[in-house]
């Protein structure tokens, strides 16, 4: 008989303040043309003109997705699988099969890549490959490099009490780090009456409720200048 | 004219794209400025809820249309927030982080409703 799974119910708010502790104190092994660009890419985002790695509204992928997100997150278990689904962009699951199978030799690339699991105890132990090169190494919504091909993760997820879910992530990316880079991430549990996930449409923003000549529902798009800025609606 | 035209086209190269999930380093996080008006248009949308305030006309100078921007619908339900928790027409006063081009956006840092005084976070 299987060990009883971890509760892991609710939902998951990523720790910011530790996001931003563990750049500053745990820095990446960038390759010296990553370590340029991310030098650039920080100065401009220091000087207010952020590149916008996810403005596109593709997923934030893997690995970004857990190392920068700013939104909530929930864990589901079912026989065989684990699945995380993120709030706010609507893109974002990962499916991890915990049903003893293998990665297929030639993956097809995916943004949030083929993953398999296993349970060491209480921990959740997750090996990703099959990640488009396009994904983004973040350390920030403004700051990161693609990983461009090769990316393999492995994860150690558990509780380290009984509100805090810590991700424990092995990057390796031969094309842009030097070296595996160990890096950990925090989540605090939130129950309750808040604790529903929203759904979340990246692209609603960009769209209006609005009723057609036909009286009909419709979504159409927000007026905005040429630099992408909403429009505010005329003065009444 | 000339100048102008090249003050413009720097303006729109720098100024990051709004719609859509992005980064808020767009936003002077170091500048706070306190608007009152009212609310013109709520947008309870993800990734980034909006909200446009018309501000109080002066004496010297006329009302402003400004587009404030938050976090997420999600993120504001857990801080407080119902989708119906501001509406068009209510009176605001608000502190914001003001884009860094001088246009008049801005990240919503605390919201007060002047009818109850009701304070919520963005």
């Amino acid at each position: 008989m299987p060990a009883p799974l971890p509760d892991w119910s609710g939902i998951w708010l990523p720790d910011l303040e530790d996001q931003v502790a563990q750049i500053e104190s745990n820095p990446l092994p960038w390759t010296a043309s990553a370590a340029a660009e991310v030098k650039r890419l920080t100065a401009a985002e220091q000087a207010g003109h952020p590149k916008g790695l996810f403005a596109n509204c593709l997923p934030e992928a893997m690995p970004a997705w857990m190392l920068v997100s700013h939104n909530a997150l929930e864990i589901l278990f079912t026989p065989g699988r684990v699945t995380m689904l993120g709030e706010s962009d609507g893109n974002r699951l990962r499916r991890i099969y915990t049903d003893g199978r293998s990665h297929p030799a030639d993956p097809d690339p995916s943004f949030h890549g083929h993953s398999i699991g296993h349970w060491e105890g209480e921990t959740l132990v997750v090996d990703t490959i099959g990640v488009f090169p396009q994904t983004y190494i973040a350390i920030s919504e403004a700051v990161g490099i693609p990983n461009n091909g090769g990316l393999h993760v492995v994860e150690r997820i558990h509780l380290t009490g009984p509100d805090v879910l810590v991700d424990e992530l092995a990057i390796t990316a031969p094309k842009v780090l030097t070296a595996t880079w160990h890096t950990t991430r925090r989540f605090k549990r939130q129950k309750g009456a808040n604790a529903d996930i929203l759904e979340g449409v990246c692209l609603q923003g960009s769209f209006a409720e609005q009723t057609d000549a036909r009286g009909d529902a419709v979504f159409t798009p927000v007026p905005h200048t040429d630099e992408g800025n909403p429009v505010p609606p005329p003065a009444p | 004219m000339t100048r102008v035209l090249s003050a413009l086209a720097v303006a729109t190269l720098a100024t990051a794209r709004l719609l859509a999930h992005h980064s808020s380093a767009m936003y002077d996080q170091q500048k706070t400025l306190m608007l009152r008006g009212v609310v013109t248009q709520v947008r309870w949308t993800s990734p980034h809820v909006n909200v446009s305030v018309l501000t109080d006309a002066g004496r010297a100078e006329p009302g402003v249309a400004w587009v404030l921007e938050a976090t997420s619908p999600g993120n504001l339900m857990r801080a407080g927030w119902t989708r119906t928790s501001i509406r068009v027409g209510d009176r605001v006063s608000v502190v914001v982080a003001p884009l860094r081009d001088g246009t008049h956006g801005g990240w919503c840092r605390g919201l007060t409703l002047e009818a109850s005084g009701k304070k919520l976070e963005c």
